[in-house]
């Protein structure tokens, strides 16, 4: 069977850095975060992560990270 | 693999990325065999993190031997057993309020919803985390975006705002598009018509049905619909989007393009969809979702053209994880190049025909709800209807069919067309057709309900139980 992997664009690999980043971030930081920076935080994870599983990459499932 | 976006198109025009008529243009058209392997590997995941994490459906899956290493096609998901919506009401009865199908603690979760509640039975309640709630409006994406909807669309919702998931996603999925959302909850239906005109709405979203009760609504106003604003109805909540003559009815009355989805509770969104291209059916969101059907009789996959059940997994939500559910819709599928869009996802040809459970035996013939609503919907001026079955003598079964008609009166043609038509349709089997008094029948703003069963038995003779 076929490679189900994606060669993505520049702009695609940057966004998922973006949420690479993010991610890291809720897991390392979540507790020290003030809620306006933690809550907006998760809200911007939860949209990422519809772009790392669109790009066909196995973002699995990120309810630890509060999203 | 890679996707080019097309430069030009047919007729050499440029086109920007945002051109493109998908909103995921590379899974969207992706060929067969890299489509299945992206869903082998999601499905492997998938039972892996229920195995983990979700007692119930984990318990399942323990129980029939299955682990995800031992996935290595897709007919191997015909080693995991159904699940059944009795069985997870059976789990939520013991274990309420969700039973033990939560793969999170509740506190985890930011949104409470529950199935419609309009077959009669006990609504099963589900919850989302904020991961999920994106997914669910993700998913209504690709129909939104797919029917022509774009950024400077403004929609109404013709929905009211409760725990029932409904057009929820829609809403969201509208607001990601950066449509103008119109949430047109707690209103008359006369506001709302008001309100659509009085905005330029350019898309309607509502269940069939109610789609129609708009219209007549505008008609008694004086509000001619089909010279308005409205360019496309987005249409869900019944099978009545995809039967020809209901959807052209409300495409006539609207003057709008009108398209189907389907999806359930169950799994939080929309499963399938209708393309711009309108094929008579709907796109199956195959990177998302695995779909069998199958002969529910004997559980055997059917070919492409033949109706079955439709058994669905889904492995975007993982709150709730959901894997081989039965749903008991009638579907029949069909490959993807029926349709001219370019995508690689099959269709429902007719979208959700019907449920395993919605026939009734009338003397014995089978009687379809669906059938009856595509030839009562082929005559103009029918307003509303209703099917009655009852009991006559104790021992006869009976069929009728309640029209409201604002132009007819007794003994009109029309009612002896129709009723002949219902009969040749039928077997030959008598099918009456009565007059209804105007504004007499049920009107329906979710999922309607027109088949009235008041039989006191059913069943052949010999064969006759007491209800």
């Amino acid at each position: 069977m076929a490679d189900a992997t994606f060669e993505l664009t520049a702009g695609e690999r940057q966004l998922l850095e973006c949420y690479e980043s993010i991610k890291q971030v809720l897991t390392d930081h979540r507790d020290e975060l003030p809620p306006f920076a933690e809550r907006n935080a998760v809200k911007a994870l939860a949209a990422l992560w519809q772009i790392a599983n669109g790009a066909g990459t196995h973002p699995g499932h990120i309810y630890d990270t509060g999203a | 693999m890679s996707y080019k976006f097309p430069e030009v198109d047919q007729q050499g025009t440029p086109l920007m990325p945002m051109d493109t008529p998908y909103w995921n243009p590379r899974t969207e058209t992706l060929p067969r065999e890299q489509l299945d392997a992206l869903r082998l590997r999601k499905l492997r995941d998938h039972v892996a993190w229920t195995l983990a994490n979700a007692p119930w459906q984990g318990r399942l899956l323990r129980e029939a031997g299955v682990r995800a290493e031992d996935i290595s096609s897709l007919d191997d998901i015909r080693r995991i057993p159904f699940m059944t919506r009795d069985d997870w009401m059976e789990s939520q009865i013991a274990d309420p309020p969700f039973g033990a199908v939560l793969a999170q603690p509740p506190e985890a979760a930011m949104r409470y919803h529950t199935t419609s509640g309009t077959s009669g039975s006990r609504p099963l309640a589900v919850l989302d985390g904020p991961k999920d709630w994106e997914w669910i409006a993700e998913m209504w994406c690709y129909a939104l975006w797919g029917f022509g909807i774009r950024p400077r669309d403004s929609v109404f919702f013709a929905f009211s705002y409760g725990t029932f998931v409904g057009f929820w996603g829609a809403h969201y999925a509208a607001e990601k598009l950066g449509c103008l959302v119109l949430p047109g909850g707690n209103m008359t239906t006369e506001a709302r018509v008001r309100q659509i005109m009085a905005t330029d709405t350019t898309v309607v979203c509502s269940t069939p049905t109610y789609a129609l009760r708009m219209a007549q609504e505008a008609q008694s106003l004086g509000i001619d619909l089909a010279s308005g604003p409205v360019r496309r109805v987005l249409l869900s909540g019944e099978p009545a989007g995809s039967i020809p003559a209901t959807k052209r009815l409300i495409e006539e009355q609207w003057g709008a393009k009108a398209a189907d989805t389907a999806g359930m509770t169950e799994v939080g969104t929309i499963i399938m969809f209708e393309c711009d291209h309108q094929p008579g059916g709907a796109h199956i969101i195959e990177d998302h979702f695995l779909e069998e059907v199958l002969d529910p009789a004997t559980d055997e996959p059917v070919a492409y053209g033949e109706e079955g059940e439709r058994i669905v997994t889904s492995f975007g939500r993982g709150f709730v994880p959901v894997l081989r559910y039965r749903t008991r819709d009638l579907v029949c599928r069909v490959p993807a190049s029926t349709c001219s869009c370019g995508r690689t996802f099959d269709i429902y040809d007719g979208g959700i025909r019907g449920r395993v459970d919605d026939m009734k035996v009338v003397r014995g013939t089978n009687i379809y709800p669906r059938a009856i609503e595509e030839i009562v919907r082929r005559r103009d001026g029918i307003d509303e209807f209703q099917i009655h079955l009852y009991t006559v003598g104790d021992q006869r079964d009976e069929i009728e069919v309640l029209v409201e008609c604002a132009t007819a009166t007794e003994g009109d043609p029309l009612l002896t067309e129709l009723k002949r038509e219902l009969a040749e349709a039928h077997e030959g089997l008598r099918i009456d057709v009565r007059l209804a008094e105007r504004e007499s029948l049920p009107r329906f703003e979710l999922k309607a309900k027109r088949l009235v069963d008041d039989r006191t038995v059913w069943g052949s003779k010999g064969d006759r139980k007491v209800m």
